[in-house]
């Protein structure tokens, strides 16, 4: 058509001057100047009132127990109003509310959105003066009644940006009916594991598997643990603080080198490198495989898939022998709540988050949504069977700690995936993984327009 | 996915090729019900129509005055409305987002409807600028000459002629935007607002979470049957359409 | 003369426009000053809407690629040109745009042989057809979704059909992973792709054959030229149109694909699949860097624009102009 070509030809012309003098009169992102942080900070005293907007992640727990706190808070506080929505998405829709600057007065955006990135351009208030007015029911600070080690987990140069609620501890599961069945126990050592694989196999079941599609199962829960092992918590450390040569440490070298093997011996169910995480759990919970690496919100993603008589419980990696790490560390992940500065209403979403995280509130999230909580003293309940050996782990282990630079350095750790992936299809040496891993910690150090991070 | 909707959750993943023991019609009631697709089911009817009724005038309007009355401008016009086609809807989503809030259209359903509109705009003008072109003259001479202004012989004449390739865009945007889920996703965020592609993307995305795989696919079902049924109720007049040649540039 | 302008069939008019666009005079407002109001007033809703809703956001969102921005809050720095600068020597910026030419060239063809072929079928007489022209668009009526999902079923080691089938036949490859390879991964994704694709390119092209008068068939047919001759020396000239239509079309369609590939694989493994729009979606909300994101999307739509320039000039006139002059003539 010639109509086209015409079109061409003018818009050689018409964009370029469509592109200038719009930008001369247009709202174009304003160029504000960076205000780390905000001028004034939350009291945390302030009485709830008036309305109070929450939006929170709509995962695999759900909205309906903030949505039902919320009407609980109402009912306990005349003249407040609290809506609480939410969305697998929600990310997505905060973002654009985020740009312009009208974000709710609580919320909880999930996995998509960087939180970091928040903190270091203002958006998210700094909650430390917060953490130190009186608790919910009135015993003790605030800050007091969270673990402090998870509560770390929200802080950034010290100051806390984002407060935990439901966390996760990384690992690995097995059924224990099938290992009873079959006479199988759960090594203690990585030599164990190898051995325990060969015998697996002989029963023509798969030892391992794992979500292939996405390689941080495997690294938060496999690859760290065992870099911990090997070369104690300051080698995790180095990696997070993007010490150079952190990444070709002999710690690192050797735990990839152990999945390494494991994938040269056959050891992981054909075909993982390309499961979902639904796809992976699944073989694991039909028998097709022994064991998988997974967080403790495995029972309540599967439970409705579960096929009938199948059984999970929670396991540490396998040490290896001669390690300097600590045996019962343990990984876990929070996921963050924060206040946004250009809310309207931040003294009720600090109000009601403090009702959502009273003892009595926490403890209800336990039974109901079977997941450990940051709040101390909220397991002390009935709880579900696939939470016990998490629940004593966790208060045995003497270090804990989070792969946090995950969510620091996101395009670093897109890169190291993406090696992990080229390791496990066999076209890299786990040397080679070392390097590409390394180099892409080097273009993070480099690059100036990335915040840096610092594990004190 | 017809036979998945009726079986229980783990039969699903277990045998995924075999026929359901037992029939478990429950998927449906439950993906209607309790995961709000039947209220996303409506919206989605209300928005596709409320667009289609405004797109196909605009769009044969413009359509017709583009291809049977060139002026100077009418090519650039006609190439702007081409390279809507060209770029990812994602790059617009945050100026988009801006707009309609200071225009108060926000999460409302006439401002989803004017965005779709506005989106669809392209692939209409195109097609149908294609289209009266390859109407015959005669028709419009004899109408003119019989005393039609422009106006009487659009409406009159042109555009009943133009019926089957008005049919056919219809279609093929009804389904289009039945099926759409960024803007909406961005643009919609209440619940009771929903359109029925974002209450897919919410039973699917619970169901990660809770492999509820009976009552997705359910919902699969329930979202692929009207189109198929438009589709189907259409079919004729659109291959006739395609086959009169009714797109030949 | 409006008059004069009318008789000539569109095909005529734009021969005689091209001969003659110095000369042409304005036939908007000389004769029929009504006609310009006319004219303004038809195209007004649907130039409005447009310009509203679409092109002035789009304008803005071009603007972006000038600055450092992390589309999530207000705050940005102007940075003239750096973001396209830093995209020349971005290798997974040519690494996508790699992957996208690739298929381009490989599914583009394949699409294109496949809609002929169906399109022939189409238009032959017979009941059997019926069914054919039923199910054709079947796959167009899902939202890619949904089309990403099933075929990310169908290609499941464990339980997929393709595997099945290998097993069945046994076929070397069964329990293959055909979308966690980086060998077949791309491929994988180009065939879904094209089974969703082709019912529609096939519709068009079914639509040019018809409109190729039968007269033209005869006398190829009268002169010796039987199957794949005739298709070669006839039909694919007289197609000019709904060629040009349809490969501008499909390079569109094939540069901005994004959903397939995004579900599928998310650009995996090790960015085997990566295209355009997949690399910018994650510069865009996983980096945080949605200044740069941007600037991927405006190379985008430049070299869309290039490449629909190519085909044009590629594709020639309509071979059936000068005939048709030829016969007004006499």
């Amino acid at each position: 058509m010639s109509s086209i070509s015409k079109f061409q030809l003018s818009c050689k012309f018409l964009l370029p001057i469509l592109v200038v003098i719009p930008m001369a009169i247009s709202c174009a992102p304003g160029g504000g100047s960076t205000n780390s942080t905000s001028a004034s900070e939350l009291s945390g005293t302030e009485p709830a009132k008036g309305k109070i907007e929450v939006v929170a992640f709509k995962g695999g727990y759900g909205i309906d127990f903030y949505q039902q706190a919320a009407k609980d808070f109402q009912a306990k506080n005349s003249g407040v109003s609290v809506t609480v929505t939410g969305d697998p998405h929600v990310w997505e829709q905060l973002r654009p509310r985020m740009v312009a600057g009208d974000p709710p007065d609580l919320m909880y955006p999930g996995w998509g959105l960087d939180h970091w990135k928040l903190a270091d351009e203002g958006q998210i208030y700094t909650l430390d003066k917060a953490l130190d007015s009186p608790a919910y029911d009135g015993q003790g600070t605030w800050g007091s009644t969270f673990e402090p080690s998870i509560l770390k987990l929200g802080q950034k140069d010290g100051k806390q940006y984002v407060l935990p609620y439901f966390f996760n501890l990384q690992g690995m599961w097995f059924d224990p009916g099938v290992f009873a069945k079959h006479g199988w126990k759960i090594p203690a050592t990585f030599d164990g594991l190898l051995t325990l694989c060969n015998q697996i196999k002989a029963a023509g079941i798969a030892p391992l598997t794992f979500q292939g599609k996405y390689p941080y199962y495997l690294i938060e829960n496999m690859i760290i643990p065992w870099i911990q092992d090997i070369g104690g918590i300051e080698a995790v450390n180095d990696l997070q603080n993007l010490t150079p040569g952190a990444w070709k440490s002999p710690a690192v070298l050797q735990a990839v080198t152990m999945i390494d093997t494991l994938n040269k011996q056959g050891d992981f169910l054909k075909g993982s490198v390309g499961l979902t995480h639904t796809e992976a759990q699944t073989a694991f919970l039909q028998g097709r495989a022994a064991m998988i690496p997974c967080g403790t919100w495995l029972h309540s993603e599967m439970s409705a898939t579960m096929p009938p008589g199948a059984q999970m419980q929670y396991f540490l990696p396998p040490m290896v022998t001669g390690g300097k790490g600590d045996p019962s560390a343990i990984a876990i992940s929070i996921e963050p709540w924060m206040i946004p500065t250009k809310a309207k209403n931040p003294g009720g979403g600090i109000a009601f988050f403090k009702y959502l995280t009273s003892l009595d509130e926490a403890k209800k999230f336990v039974i109901q949504k079977a997941t450990l909580m940051s709040i101390k003293g909220s397991d002390q309940v009935q709880l579900p069977p696939t939470l016990v050996e998490p629940a004593r782990l966790f208060h045995a282990s003497k270090t804990i700690y989070s792969y946090i630079a995950r969510q620091w350095y996101p395009a670093q750790e897109t890169e190291i995936e993406n090696a992990l992936t080229s390791m496990l299809n066999q076209e890299l040496t786990p040397r080679q993984f070392c390097d590409r891993a390394e180099a892409a910690a080097d273009k993070t150090r480099n690059d100036a327009t990335i915040t840096k991070h610092h594990l004190s | 996915m017809f036979i998945s909707s009726i079986k229980p959750g783990y039969e699903i993943v277990s045998s995924p090729w075999s026929l359901p023991n037992p029939v478990h019609l429950i998927n449906y009631s439950k993906a209607w019900n309790e995961n709000g697709l039947g209220h996303a089911f409506t919206n989605s009817i209300l928005i596709c129509v409320g667009a289609l009724i405004i797109l196909l005038p605009a769009g044969a309007m413009a359509a017709y005055v583009l291809a049977r009355y060139p002026f100077k401008g009418s090519q650039i016009i006609f190439g702007t409305f081409l390279g809507g086609m060209m770029f990812p809807f994602f790059l617009v989503m945050v100026p988009l987002f801006f707009l309609m809030t200071q225009i108060h259209l926000f999460d409302t359903k006439i401002g989803l409807i004017l965005v779709y509109v506005g989106f669809s705009l392209s692939f209409t003008v195109f097609v149908l600028t294609g289209f009266f072109q390859t109407l015959p003259n005669e028709l419009a001479e004899a109408a003119m000459l019989d005393g039609c202004n422009d106006h009487a012989t659009f409406w009159k004449v042109m555009l009943p002629l133009a019926k089957p390739g008005i049919l056919v865009v219809g279609v093929f945007n009804a389904i289009g935007l039945w099926n759409e889920y960024g803007l909406a996703l961005v643009l919609m965020p209440s619940p009771q607002n929903r359109t029925l592609p974002l209450g897919i993307a919410n039973l699917a995305s619970t169901q990660q979470y809770g492999s509820d795989w009976g009552a997705l696919f359910a919902g699969l079902v329930i979202a692929v049957v009207p189109v198929l049924a438009v589709y189907w109720l259409f079919r004729n007049e659109i291959h006739r359409t395609m086959m009169a040649g009714a797109l030949k540039g | 003369m409006d008059k004069d302008s009318i008789r000539f069939s569109p095909a005529e008019q734009t021969a005689l426009k091209r001969a003659d666009s110095h000369k042409n005079p304005r036939r908007k407002s000389k004769r029929n000053p009504g006609r310009s109001m006319f004219i303004a007033l038809y195209l007004a809703p649907a130039l409005i809407l447009y310009a509203v809703f679409v092109v002035w956001p789009l304008i803005q969102a071009f603007q972006f690629s000038m600055y450092r921005w992390s589309g999530l809050s207000n705050q940005s720095t102007m940075i003239g040109l750096d973001n396209f600068r830093a995209l020349a020597h971005d290798d997974h910026f040519w690494n996508a745009l790699k992957h996208n030419i690739w298929l381009e060239i490989v599914i583009g063809v394949l699409v294109v042989i496949l809609s002929l072929v169906v399109a022939h079928a189409l238009i032959a007489k017979g009941s059997s057809v019926k069914w054919l022209r039923g199910v054709i668009l079947f796959p167009q009526m899902m939202s890619l979704i949904v089309v990403a999902i099933l075929w990310m079923f169908i290609y499941n080691p464990q339980f997929g059909l393709l595997n099945a089938i290998f097993g069945a036949l046994h076929m070397p490859g069964d329990q293959k992973t055909w979308l966690g390879k980086p060998d077949t991964a791309l491929a994988a994704v180009g065939i879904a792709f094209a089974w969703y694709a082709v019912g529609f390119y096939a519709m068009l092209f079914a639509a040019g054959l018809s409109g190729i008068p039968a007269e033209v068939n005869e006398a190829a047919e009268l002169d010796g030229a039987v199957g794949l001759q005739k298709f070669f020396k006839v039909t694919w000239a007289n197609l000019w149109a709904m060629k040009r239509i349809v490969a501008v079309h499909l390079t569109i369609t094939v540069l901005n694909v994004f959903v397939l590939v995004f579900i599928m694989t998310s650009g995996g493994p090790d960015r085997a699949t990566d295209v355009l729009l997949t690399y910018l979606y994650e510069r865009a909300f996983t980096d945080s860097n949605f200044g740069y994101a941007t600037a991927i999307a405006v190379a985008n739509f430049a070299v869309a624009m290039v490449l629909t320039l190519i085909i044009l000039k590629a594709i020639g006139r309509d071979p059936t102009e000068a005939r048709d002059f030829k016969r007004l003539k006499t």
